[in-house]
């Protein structure tokens, strides 16, 4: 398997040794993408529960999400960065979590999700908000992306106590 | 006298017990834990933020405050809801925990300090000076962030 040889690979590298023989690595490295997805997490949260109607209704969407994304795409930087060590650290370990294979699975929906939600109906956003009734597809992209990102942050959760992890 | 035998007890009880031998229930209650955390600290530097003056457009504080209470107390009550269960499931440990203590000593001083101080100058109309709004935010900041960064310290560090 092409893959399985790959993080087999990253496994024997001298990074990787590096990573285990500390005791610090792990454990700061895992507390900044902890942190860090709470943060990114909650920003997109508050533009779906706009979307949904369920608050900061008098906030413009428009002005919503020119703040959200930046910081989002900014945050989502370093949790790529930080999870790109974790996974690094113990790669074939990941290559067979099921947990680990359902979170890539997640965030490459949450991914699309938002694409086809800004190259479609935020496009027009302008005709559609401030009105009385955000558009269903509108509606729809924000319910995806909260289920995505819950589901998300519970996969990430759930890696720890897949194969191979002591319970502790 | 010390807390210990009160943290014995609360491990024996039922629930305890129950949730201490099913690794299902554990994951389950923390990821519930870190959703409710999510919402909380979301929203929480969202106010923070805009106290700092990097809020949304130029929207005032205390509407951006008064639209997102709702989220941080939904998310402190599921976050209220799910620790003491977790705890349970390990009360002894982390009773020899020192980031245990820490983390329960800065939920403390947060709680405290959001419900006042936090919650007055956030819905101030009209706003509060920048400098005072400033020097709340900050204060708000690190201490919600000591009690995430403890609580995750209860994991890593194991008792001696």
């Amino acid at each position: 398997m092409f893959l399985l040889s790959i993080c087999q690979w990253i496994d024997s590298t001298r990074f990787n040794a590096v990573m285990r023989q500390s005791n610090w690595a792990f454990p700061t490295l895992d507390t900044i993408h902890t942190l860090g997805i709470v943060l990114v997490a909650g920003a997109i949260m508050l533009v779906d529960f706009r979307l949904l109607g369920l608050g900061l209704r008098s906030v413009p969407l428009a002005q919503l999400v020119a703040r959200m994304v930046p910081a989002t795409l900014a945050g989502f930087a370093l949790m790529l960065a930080s999870g790109g060590l974790l996974f690094s650290s113990e790669a074939v370990k990941m290559y067979h979590s099921p947990a680990f294979r359902i979170k890539v699975l997640l965030l490459a929906l949450a991914g699309m999700n938002a694409l086809i939600f800004h190259r479609t109906i935020y496009r027009d956003v302008a005709n559609w908000d401030p009105g009385a009734v955000v558009p269903i597809r509108a509606r729809l992209a924000g319910l995806l992306s909260l289920i995505f990102w819950i589901g998300i942050i519970a996969a990430g959760r759930a890696i720890a106590y897949g194969p191979g992890y002591d319970l502790g | 006298m010390t807390a210990l035998p009160l943290f014995e007890a609360l491990q024996h009880t039922y629930v305890g017990e129950t949730i201490r031998h099913s690794a299902a229930l554990i994951a389950l209650l923390e990821i519930v834990h870190l959703v409710g955390l999510t919402l909380l600290l979301g929203t929480i530097l969202m106010v923070d933020l805009t106290l700092l003056g990097r809020g949304i457009g130029n929207l005032p504080v205390s509407r951006i405050a008064r639209e997102l209470n709702a989220f941080t107390g939904i998310g402190l009550v599921i976050m209220l809801l799910s620790g003491p269960l977790i705890l349970s499931s390990e009360a002894v440990r982390c009773y020899k925990t020192p980031a245990f203590w820490v983390k329960m000593a800065l939920l403390a001083i947060a709680l405290v300090f959001h419900f006042s101080i936090h919650r007055k100058v956030a819905q101030a109309e009209p706003p509060v000076p920048r400098a005072r709004a400033e020097r709340v935010a900050w204060v708000s900041l690190a201490l919600w962030f000591g009690v995430a960064l403890a609580g995750k310290g209860i994991a890593i560090f194991q008792p001696s």
